[in-house]
């Protein structure tokens, strides 16, 4: 019987085991089929591109000589070096293989409709286009490099993935059998990734590599005077990639750091003494986030292998599984409601961190937003200006403390009847601007900053001061907003700590009258730190709400003047909508999450030392 | 040292429709223990707080000592207050929480060290001085309240019920080590509490309170043999006295006599005609055989305990309720006479109060 489970579960182990690390050889290979394409489509527009400079116009129309094209069609195809199969459309009509069956007029009409190029039959199809009046005349066809399927499975991931289903399968039977597990899957996270980084370098150097060959030759059969060849004559044929002069060096690909970028580089030799470089970043430094996804991926064994031995053992007490699948039952509504929109949102937004700015055509370019973000003065300036407006918490919070105590005392008896109205009116009087509309409050109050007519000018007048702009000028905006802010949220800040005022139970306050205690005394050595979990949550959510702040900000000021207001959520905003570039938007928002993560943080450390939950 | 005097006293508190305490003046004797016994919402709690000054009388003067302190705070009073919660201070040590009336005193450190040491020592705290109060056991609380409240040698102590949470076994122990205490340190103390065996057992004189009004001030023995009026006779002692309805009438040369139910009693009585209330306290009740007592009556309920056996009876309507030494054999649902030790007969007038 024992025996069975035994079996059942080292089935099941090497089951999940071979599932995932199956799963991870697939994600990989399709990683290198895509790069492939990639490549071959980046080779097809070179090819097309360098054709577009060697074959001279036809003299009588637009068009190419077509007798030309064929000559330098077929010749491409003797040139030493080549990886690729290619072929060269002109109109629907194959030119180097002549027997080969033309191109289907529906695929040439799609490549004049869409820029970009197209895959098709297993090939990749790029346009070729007359320079003259830029009109799509025919296509150009790169087929995949020639590797065999069994180079592929015999990289990196095969070999760790069989390793890691042998260690699942002995796992279940040995010692410290998940931390055997984990490596091995660790393993093959990391092998899977190789092989993506791999099949990305790859790509780009056979790109590099066909690019070279295409402008040595192009060199060469340039119609105009050999020795006069212009870099920009040439630059087509790199398409995005830069053309450098250069020094000479070998026929092989390399890797280049220039001005902290790396880029892909080969040489290329355009006459006696004439060298150039292309340039180009390389593939696979778009791939760090493939790393997080295959290692998170493989992991995903262990854990299930985890799981699987918490549900071995929990089987047998039956109870213990039921309740936690009750447990699990209830939690179920709140749990998928966090995870769609908390949790959802937030690891969507890392995605969005880690790529271009939406309109890149790069599948993600890792930390370059958070270095980008780091180097941009306006964000630093959003961010001392969060900072500096969160001070306006602090200020709340003592003050509303003060008002708090003040109520207390009136409404707590000591006062009469009159002062405990007086207390319970002035209690709601203070809370109405909280509950009040953010943005009607906003525009209030920009009535009353008016420089003209505004209240604030009006009673400022009186005392012989004179009219200011109080928005409008960088230094008293933001203290302006900071004023507003103070007003708005007071009452609920006094409305908290009344409540935990009147939380605190009298005898403690008794006991120390009768202690002989001074009210000073009374209130610093038992009410302040009776009340300390109170101040700290609204301390904490004060700071939390000060960091996040937006409306105000967006209503009165659109953070002007001079940035003079510009705080963080509001930068955030401009990136993401008015700049359209979600991903330094993605990436500036979690800086500020985890700012505000590392505070609330160290506010629990250093306030929470002695709170008292009385 | 010192004595406390009430002078009508009164309390009324805002908003309320009737006065929590009513005319009460009292005196607690220098060293004296004194115990408030009522039930609860009696005013007794509200007597203390206005003693300590947590009140404002609204009419009356408070005396400690020959000082008139009614419009003194607190702190100037020099009592010591033990609260039925012990309100320690949850986010400081037993240490510190001792030491908190001294130091808001301006003691001295070294002495404040000296005198919590000496107090600890005295109430075997020596171990937990360093722990906070949520750390404590229920005794262990009330020993650090007392500590806090003996520390500071004050001229009253007042407790507010300061036993009641705990329960039955330490409640005794604590009683015990309570009155130890008042014997070495000789205080006044005032000490409230609405449990009547905990009055009993720890007062040197006990005052009855009910509905804010004092209603009787006098030893244990006087208030258990000779309470004041049905309220004080009910209340002290366990069960109550039984309070029968009657009539007093002359019968003739057997002298006088109360009919109550189905009892006929004949009492030492001068002069009273009409309504009246017999009490008599249970252990003061016989059972016999049926027509051989003052009366007949049904037998409702027994309670063997084992030293005492409690026997629920009816008399013609009325509830009696004897209490007989020792295991007694009596039958549910039976018919016994009932005798009444003629000497401990209790007589109240038609409004309760006592007139033999």
């Amino acid at each position: 019987m024992i025996g069975d489970r035994r079996w059942v579960l080292t089935a099941t182990a090497v089951g999940v085991a071979g599932g995932i690390a199956a799963t991870a050889l697939a994600v990989s290979r399709w990683q290198e089929g895509r790069f492939e394409r990639a490549a071959a489509l980046r080779i097809a527009a070179t090819t097309a591109a360098y054709l577009a400079v060697v074959v001279p116009a036809a003299s009588d129309s637009t068009d190419f000589d077509l007798s030309k094209l064929l000559v330098q069609a077929r010749a491409l195809t003797t040139l030493p070096g080549r990886t690729s199969a290619v072929e060269v459309y002109h109109g629907t009509a194959p030119l180097v293989d002549a027997t080969a069956p033309p191109l289907p007029a529906a695929a040439l009409a799609t490549l004049r409709r869409e820029a970009g190029g197209g895959w098709r039959d297993g090939r990749a199809l790029m346009p070729l286009v007359d320079p003259a009046c830029q009109e799509v005349i025919g296509a150009v066809a790169i087929g995949p490099a020639r590797t065999g399927a069994a180079a592929l499975l015999l990289r990196w991931a095969l070999p760790a993935g069989v390793l890691a289903v042998l260690v699942a399968a002995g796992a279940v039977a040995g010692r410290r059998p998940l931390r055997q597990y984990t490596v091995a899957a660790l393993l093959v996270g990391v092998a899977a990734y190789a092989d993506v980084r791999g099949a990305a370098r790859r790509a780009t150097d056979r790109w590099l590599v066909e690019t070279r060959l295409l402008l040595q030759e192009a060199a060469t059969r340039l119609p105009t005077p050999r020795a006069r060849v212009a870099l920009g004559d040439l630059a087509p044929l790199v398409g995005t990639a830069a053309l450098v002069a250069a020094d000479s060096a070998g026929p092989a690909p390399d890797r280049l750091r220039v001005a902290g970028r790396r880029y892909a580089v080969v040489a290329a030799r355009l006459g006696a003494g004439r060298w150039v470089q292309v340039r180009t970043e390389a593939d696979e430094g778009f791939t760090t986030g493939w790393l997080v996804l295959l290692v998170g991926l493989a992991l995903s064994g262990p854990l299930a292998l985890r799981g699987l031995r918490w549900v071995e053992q929990a089987a047998r007490r039956r109870q213990e599984l039921r309740e936690t699948a009750a447990a699990w039952g209830f939690l179920a509504p709140a749990a998928l409601h966090l995870a769609l929109f908390s949790f959802g949102p937030m690891v969507f937004a890392l995605y969005l961190s880690l790529r271009g700015s939406g309109t890149a055509a790069r599948p993600s370019i890792g930390l370059g937003n958070f270095a980008a973000h780091l180097r941009d003065p306006l964000a630093w300036v959003a961010l001392r200006n969060t900072v500096l407006y969160a001070l306006y918490v602090p200020v709340s919070v003592a003050l509303a403390l003060v008002v708090a105590l003040v109520l207390n005392h009136a409404g707590g008896g000591v006062g009469g009847r009159r002062a405990r109205r007086a207390a319970r009116l002035l209690r709601a009087a203070f809370l109405l601007p909280y509950v009040a509309s953010v943005v009607a409050v906003a525009l209030l109050w920009q009535w009353m900053y008016h420089p003209d007519f505004g209240l604030l000018n009006y009673l400022l007048s009186f005392g012989g001061v004179g009219p200011h702009d109080w928005l409008g000028s960088s230094r008293t905006a933001l203290i302006a907003v900071m004023l507003l802010s103070i007003w708005a949220q007071v009452g609920y800040q006094i409305a908290v700590l009344l409540a935990g005022l009147e939380n605190i139970p009298r005898a403690y306050v008794d006991a120390a009258r009768v202690d002989g205690a001074t009210a000073w005394r009374r209130f610093r050595r038992i009410t302040w730190p009776l009340l300390r979990p109170v101040t700290l949550f609204v301390l904490v959510t004060g700071i939390i709400g000060a960091f996040q702040v937006f409306t105000y900000v967006h209503v009165l000021t659109r953070g002007g003047p001079l940035h003079a207001t510009d705080v963080a959520v509001h930068r955030i905003y401009q990136t993401a909508w008015e700049l359209q570039q979600f991903g330094p938007a993605s990436a500036l928002s979690l800086c500020l999450f985890l700012i505000l993560f590392g505070a609330t943080w160290a506010q629990f450390r250093l306030l929470g030392r002695r709170v008292e939950y009385a | 040292m010192a004595s406390v005097t009430l002078r009508g006293l009164n309390k009324t508190f805002e908003g309320a429709a009737q006065a929590a305490v009513r005319d009460v003046s009292l005196e607690v004797r220098d060293g004296e223990l004194l115990v408030l016994l009522g039930p609860s919402g009696c005013g007794k709690t509200t007597v203390l707080r206005c003693i300590a000054g947590l009140e404002d009388p609204t009419a009356g003067e408070v005396l400690i000592g020959d000082r008139v302190v009614t419009d003194l705070p607190p702190g100037e009073r020099d009592v010591a207050m033990v609260f039925q919660s012990y309100a320690l201070y949850p986010h400081l040590t037993v240490r510190e929480n001792i030491a908190f009336a001294l130091e808001a005193r301006g003691v001295a450190t070294r002495e404040i060290a000296r005198r919590v040491a000496e107090t600890a020592a005295r109430l075997e705290l020596g171990d937990l001085l360093d722990r906070r109060p949520e750390q404590l056991s229920g005794g262990q609380r009330q020993r650090v309240a007392l500590a806090r409240a003996i520390v500071r040698a004050p001229l009253l102590f007042l407790f507010d019920e300061p036993l009641s949470n705990l329960d039955a076994p330490l409640r005794i122990e604590l009683r015990a080590e309570l009155l130890a205490l008042h014997r070495a340190l000789r205080t006044t103390m005032v000490y409230v509490t609405h449990d009547q065996v905990e009055a009993m057992t720890m007062g040197q004189r006990i005052a009855v309170l009910h509905e804010g009004r004092l209603r009787q001030v006098g030893t244990p023995a006087d208030v258990y043999e000779r309470p004041a009026d049905i309220f004080v006779a009910r209340l002290v002692g366990s069960p109550g006295m039984n309070v029968l309805e009657g009539r007093g009438r002359g019968r003739g040369d057997e002298g006088r006599v109360v009919e109550a139910g189905s009892l006929v009693v004949p009492v030492a009585l001068a002069e009273y005609e009409g309504q009246l209330f017999l009490g008599v306290r249970p252990e003061h009740v016989g059972l016999c055989a049926v027509d051989q007592g003052v009366g007949n009556a049904d037998v409702l309920v027994v309670e063997p305990r084992g030293n005492e056996t409690i026997v629920h009876l009816n008399v013609a309507g009325q509830a009696l309720v004897a209490r007989l030494p020792g295991l007694m054999d009596v039958q549910l649902g039976t018919r016994v006479g009932v005798k009444l030790d003629r000497r401990r007969l209790h007589l109240f007038d038609a409004a309760g109060i006592r007139i033999a």
